[in-house]
């Protein structure tokens, strides 16, 4: 075998005339084309997964959502939790352009995996995260919902086909049924982000995975 | 300035041209595929070229890139049928040094080193390219002796592809 794999060298580097050419302006033409390397991807979903749950709050139907929150009293903890949250996005942020910067071409095979792995973490972290924001906001609007006195004016579109169920059973309604949505929205959510993510990794996981396996 | 920079870089990659249309031969089964690659590498050293300051070989410095580029940054375009005349001119045999045997030999060769995976690959590419294992463990970011067992790993890997 390692006679035929020396065969196989004498072989290729005899090749080189059967390779293509191209010109020096075939070439020249190359260096203004759009990359569509991997880690530009990356670049762009990030940034979209940083963008599009905040481009959310423009949409008139989530400014609406904010009335409810102000009768059900949870005005103040809203402020407090965007603030935190506008905080902690940042902080992401900050540190996914760190990672990204560190991303370089010029390093060995394994450590650009690692780093490139490393930055695409970070926005997982963001993604874990934000998810798990939405499960608050919803436990806190369930609490809210529990402790409401007047459940009728706080929903107002309930006020005329409910007249004949009692407050209470209206109340466990809307608990178990904001409980739902927010499971399945979560749920929803995290499955088509992880498909999207494993999509985009999986050949450069298996590399990386492959290299790493030598070093046990 | 930047006119200069520019024409020294294409300058030297026309030279060195052959480097990059290898990764490309062992990467990719067609000829939109072959060109999708090389013109990504083609970009992604363009970018690098600031930072080469010329402390290795153009060739040196070329060889990380257009690997790093087919096996970590390169995302594969639509699965393509592939054309067996691509194959046939990627590896053609000289017509006056023409074995039956030898060729035939070849031709199997060159077909299992294609069904390895992208690490496999580049090990085998660099070491036709008569790199030692000291250049093949720095490129990859592993150790030398794993380098040696990774090689002699493939090297079964191949024996079993060709004689199953």
């Amino acid at each position: 075998m390692i006679d035929e794999l020396e065969l196989l060298k004498k072989d290729w580097q005899k090749k080189e005339e059967h390779l293509p050419k191209l010109s020096y302006e075939e070439i020249h033409n190359m260096l203004w084309k759009k990359s569509s390397s991997i880690v530009k991807w990356i670049l762009i979903i990030s940034i979209l997964e940083f963008t599009v749950p905040h481009l959310l709050y423009l949409i008139p139907s989530f400014q609406d959502n904010m009335e409810i929150y102000d009768k059900l009293g949870l005005h103040n903890y809203i402020i407090g939790l965007t603030i935190f949250t506008y905080g902690v996005a940042f902080y992401f942020i900050l540190q996914f352009y760190r990672r990204y910067k560190e991303i370089s071409v010029l390093d060995s095979s394994k450590n650009l995996m690692r780093k490139i792995i490393r930055t695409r973490t970070t926005v997982k972290h963001y993604i874990i995260y934000s998810l798990s924001m939405i499960m608050v906001i919803v436990v806190m609007m369930i609490i809210g919902v529990y402790f409401d006195d007047d459940i009728f004016s706080s929903f107002s579109q309930l006020q005329d086909k409910a007249k004949s169920i009692s407050a209470e059973k209206i109340k466990i309604s809307i608990m178990i049924g904001m409980a739902v949505m927010g499971v399945v929205l979560t749920a929803v959510m995290a499955g088509i982000y992880f498909l999207l993510y494993g999509l985009l990794l999986r050949k450069l996981k298996r590399n990386y995975n492959e290299l790493k396996q030598l070093e046990v | 300035m930047n006119k200069k920079l520019e024409h020294q870089f294409v300058t030297e990659l026309e030279n060195n041209q052959n480097i990059v249309h290898k990764v490309c031969t062992l990467y990719t089964n067609d000829r939109d595929s072959h060109k999708d690659l090389f013109q990504e590498i083609t970009i992604q050293l363009w970018k690098a070229y600031p930072k080469f300051r010329g402390e290795s070989k153009f060739s040196t410095w070329m060889y990380r890139v257009a690997l790093n580029t087919a096996i970590t940054l390169y995302r594969k375009s639509k699965k393509r049928i592939q054309t067996q005349d691509y194959e046939s001119v990627i590896f053609k045999i000289k017509a006056d040094e023409y074995d039956p045997l030898e060729e035939q030999q070849l031709q199997l060769m060159y077909k299992a080193v294609k069904q390895l995976g992208d690490i496999e690959k580049a090990l085998v590419f660099l070491y036709l390219e008569d790199k030692d294992y000291r250049e093949i463990a720095e490129t990859l970011g592993i150790t030398e002796v794993n380098a040696r067992v990774k090689m002699n790993r493939i090297k079964n890997k191949l024996r079993t592809i060709l004689n199953p």
